[in-house]
């Protein structure tokens, strides 16, 4: 036992030190960044490189690394994310999940094969308390952390600075007001989280080994650590990391056998999870807690447009098996993907609420379709039972929504996504000890299993589905949606029963994310690493990129899954590494445009209005000619 | 349905002995007031008085300490906000909210749809047979009542702030609700929308019978649209009368201005 304990107070301090950080850039700047862990895990690749390709020594590795990141990333980080501060939290979150995904693509693209050890660079000799050794390499890793967070917290106690950075936190207008420039401390905040991070990755790859994923996943469950400390106390965040590591390690030693051998990497994302539903919420930052989701374009095409376009749209798609030959199977990816980002669609565009746990509903429809046509139920009644059974699913996660929205939201379903895969994934329910769940090809009837047929039954899917949507756009209910996007508050002013609305949503969301699962199976065996909780990140950073072009749910669906399937099927150089990281920085991007869409349009409408020959005689320029005429006349005085 | 002006004064709204408090400190210690049917009551008072908060507390978005509030004469102070809407209680907000999506009458057919749906879940997704007919005579009735209905079409975001306030006052309209809560509805307006709001509240009250809270800094719409006046300082009731009596009253002076002169200054212009 008490080896577990030693080694979870050395990781768990770890968990703190980038908790600590992550809390005070969320702070101090509004922006929780998704991608922190990437950071983390970034640090440690350049220190490997250094240390043990370039031959650097370790403190020297150590001290480069650290004095980049705090120099370099920490301001760059901040000037990315300057302009989400108060953006949609929707959009904070996909743009700093576009930050993790650029990053962790950019680490696997550069680092060719993944798993590595670091090899030990602190002394690896020790003493023993009752007969355990502990080793000087964790004495000094959990002294560098308590170090880190006691430093901090004189810091925010002590100097002008750290006082000011609190003040920030508080009113960041009114420090201006004081003279106190609210960008300088950002930055500082920025530097300093780097910086932790930086170490946290280092320290941790020591001991877990250099994987680009398990590194970010590993400072993700630092999330745990910052919810304990309610997002707002470093001390407790620092205590919260302590809790998760010991509780982690002790969980450990005791649930060794499978399916829940892996309950112990959840435990950070229960705490999450627990915390998040059991605080109360004037006891959580306010920050960016407002809810506003991104309007929808709500106008309705014209009967003749619609007409039109569902006409060729009809004609191309069931043209498409004829056309694209050995390239089918990648149009059938592509419908199954639409129905999956349809369901995101709805959620986020219709409804204003988010969903990091996507892809754990649709892995859900997968493994019932699977189990069910195996044990003879007939296939069409397997893919609805596939997305009936996801409902219950759905509902749970919507119980959260019912309390919290925005950032805290997205952490809730992110930490249900990863417990789902730790916990839920290797059990029977889903994908079992083998973590694979056979295929199945629709076979009835006049259908037969070949790529065409199962193109031309998932196509009736998806057309059913694409029907579902636009009906229900049309609906009472669309417009409610639409409604509580904006303003939940008002709407149960005027009686409605919001928690009805949201609860449905999420039912209506889960059920097709249920029935876009059913349809993957369809065309191959999968294992669990199909629905990975990475892949919920990817997926909304598509549909955000796809959001560029408008919110309408089924075109952003529809451009979503062309740019996730068929343009890397096409393209086939273009690896699973370089998507994720091409997504991520375009998803970047796209958080970052939609964040600052009206500050775009203006800027574009001055540059076109400026040169337009019509306005050169307008009242603008006039006024303009004039001010130029009185400054002249000021200055020549 | 609609009560005796003159007699009962159970109908409509009732708060009694309200205390709120946030964390230690007391917003509003025992603020009593009756807000009945068929008139325009008004609660004023400085800044900071605690107007909002008894007025959320009303409403159910603040949950007060002690105290209760009724509704109609039940006592709805454990009900939760949107079931005292379907009891009959409507609300605008100081920060006008309408969805910008949408159309006018899109935003105002929100009230009288919501208000169909009532308690079914089934209801959020369609209404029953002929709901569309009743959906639409209902928003146009109030689209009328409140005089835009030439503006029906268009979308809500190239509106000013006097005209989504109108926005605001004919969905809860549309909705049928008997007790109106308005919250500082002057407030973004200039002299005439002021005037001609308050035109349109005491024309509402004749026509429907509806009872209206109004929370209000501007004096002057207070004094012209309002039979009764509460006048709340430092979370407490200190002041309650027909505007003559409130205008006449050298307490309600000293709380508004800390000095003789004050009310009758403060009356005289609009203040925002």
């Amino acid at each position: 036992m008490l080896p577990f304990i030693i080694g979870g107070l050395v990781t768990g301090s770890l968990y703190g030190l980038s908790g600590i950080g992550l809390v005070l850039t969320y702070r101090t700047s509004g922006v929780f960044n998704f991608g922190h862990g990437a950071v983390a895990a970034a640090a440690a690749f350049l220190f490997y490189r250094l240390h043990d390709q370039w031959s650097v020594p370790w403190p020297f590795a150590v001290l480069i690394v650290l004095v980049g990141f705090v120099i370099v990333v920490g301001p760059v980080l901040e000037l990315v994310t300057r302009s989400l501060n108060d953006a949609a939290a929707a959009v904070i979150v996909v743009a700093t999940v576009g930050l993790f995904l650029a990053i962790y693509g950019g680490l696997t693209v550069a680092v060719h094969d993944a798993v590595r050890s670091l090899p030990p660079f602190l002394p690896q000799t020790g003493f023993t308390i009752s007969s355990v050794l502990v080793s000087w390499e964790d004495v000094i890793t959990a002294g560098i952390a308590l170090f880190g967070a006691v430093g901090l917290y004189l810091f925010m106690r002590l100097t002008r600075l750290g006082v000011a950075m609190r003040a920030v936190v508080d009113n960041p207008t009114l420090v201006r007001l004081t003279g106190e420039r609210p960008v300088r401390i950002r930055r500082v905040a920025w530097s300093i989280g780097s910086g932790f991070a930086a170490i946290s990755g280092i320290l941790l790859a020591r001991s877990q080994g250099l994987d680009a994923l398990q590194l970010t996943f590993l400072v993700v469950q630092a999330f745990g650590a910052c919810a304990i400390g309610r997002f707002s106390s470093l001390p407790m965040t620092y205590v919260g990391g302590l809790i998760v590591g010991v509780v982690s390690a002790i969980a450990s030693d005791y649930v060794t056998k499978p399916p829940f051998s892996q309950l112990p990497s959840a435990v950070p994302f229960i705490a999450l999870i627990i915390v998040l539903l059991v605080v109360p919420l004037s006891k959580l930052p306010r920050g960016t807690l407002a809810f506003r989701g991104l309007v929808s374009d709500t106008k309705e095409l014209s009967r003749l447009w619609g007409g039109t376009i569902v006409g060729v749209l009809a004609v191309l798609l069931i043209l498409v098996p004829h056309v694209v030959g050995a390239y089918l199977p990648v149009w059938i990816s592509a419908e199954s993907n639409f129905v999956i980002f349809a369901s995101l669609a709805l959620l986020v565009w219709t409804s204003g609420q988010i969903s990091l746990c996507q892809m754990a509903f649709a892995a859900l429809g997968a493994t019932t379709m699977g189990h069910l046509v195996a044990h003879g139920v007939p296939w069409p009644l397997a893919l609805l039972l596939a997305g009936l059974l996801t409902v219950p699913v759905g509902a749970l996660v919507a119980i959260p929504a019912i309390r919290l929205s925005g950032i805290y939201l997205a952490l809730v379903t992110l930490g249900f996504g990863i417990v789902m895969q730790f916990v839920i994934y290797p059990t029977f329910l889903m994908f079992g000890s083998g973590l694979t769940v056979n295929s199945t090809r629709p076979d009835f009837g006049p259908v037969s299993g070949s790529d065409t047929s199962v193109y031309y039954v998932d196509l009736v899917v998806v057309a059913l589905v694409a029907l579902g949507l636009v009906m229900i756009h049309r609906s009472r209910f669309g417009r409610l949606l639409r409604a509580m996007s904006e303003t939940p508050t008002m709407l149960a002013t005027l009686g409605l029963s919001v928690n009805v609305t949201r609860l449905m949503v999420f039912c209506i969301s889960a059920f097709i994310a249920g029935v876009g699962g059913g349809l993957v199976i369809t065309q191959f065996t999968v294992g669990s690493t199909v629905f990975p909780p990475l892949q919920s990140l990817i997926i909304i950073a598509v549909l955000a990129i796809s959001a560029l072009l408008g919110t309408r749910v089924l075109l952003s669906s529809a451009i979503a899954a062309l740019l996730m399937e068929v343009v890397p099927g096409y393209a086939t150089s273009f690896n699973s590494d370089h998507q994720t990281l091409t997504f991520g920085v375009a998803a970047l991007a796209a958080g970052l445009v939609l964040a600052n869409r009206s500050a775009l349009a203006t800027w574009v409408q001055r540059q076109s209005t400026a040169r337009g020959d019509r306005l050169e005689h307008g009242p603008v320029t006039a006024r303009r000619s004039r001010e130029d005429d009185q400054f002249v006349s000021l200055v020549s005085q | 349905m609609i009560a005796d002006v003159d007699g009962r004064e159970t109908s409509g709204l009732e708060a009694r002995a309200l205390c709120v408090s946030y964390g230690g400190n007391v917003a509003v210690s025992g603020a009593s007031l009756t807000a009945p049917l068929g008139r325009i009551t008004g609660l004023i008072g400085p800044n900071g008085a605690g107007k909002t908060t008894t007025f959320n507390a009303c409403n159910g978005l603040v949950r007060p300490t002690s105290g209760s509030v009724l509704l109609g004469g039940r006592d709805v102070t454990r009900v939760g906000t949107a079931s005292r809407a379907r009891l009959g209680m409507g609300r605008t907000f100081q920060q006008v909210q309408v969805c910008t999506g949408m159309s006018v009458r899109a935003n105002v057919a929100l009230g009288a749809e919501i208000a169909l749906i009532g308690r079914n879940p089934l209801r959020q997704f369609a209404g029953g047979r002929g709901q569309r007919q009743v959906v639409a005579e209902r928003t146009d009735a109030a689209l009328e009542t409140c005089g835009i209905g030439r503006l029906a079409d268009a979308s809500v975001t190239v509106l000013s702030t006097g005209q989504r306030r109108l926005v605001e006052l004919a969905r809860v309209l549309a909705s049928g609700y008997q007790m109106l809560l308005l919250d500082e509805p002057s407030s973004g307006l200039d002299e005439t929308e002021t005037a001609h709001f308050g035109e349109i509240l005491t024309g509402v009250v004749a026509e429907r019978g509806v009872g209206m809270l109004l929370v209000e800094h501007d004096m002057s719409l207070v004094m012209k649209v309002c039979t009764y006046i509460y006048v709340l300082d430092f979370g407490n009731m200190i002041f309650e009368g027909t505007p003559a009596e409130v205008r006449a009253s050298s307490q309600v002076r000293a709380a508004y201005l800390g000095e003789e002169d004050g009310l009758a200054a403060v009356a005289g212009e609009a203040t925002s």
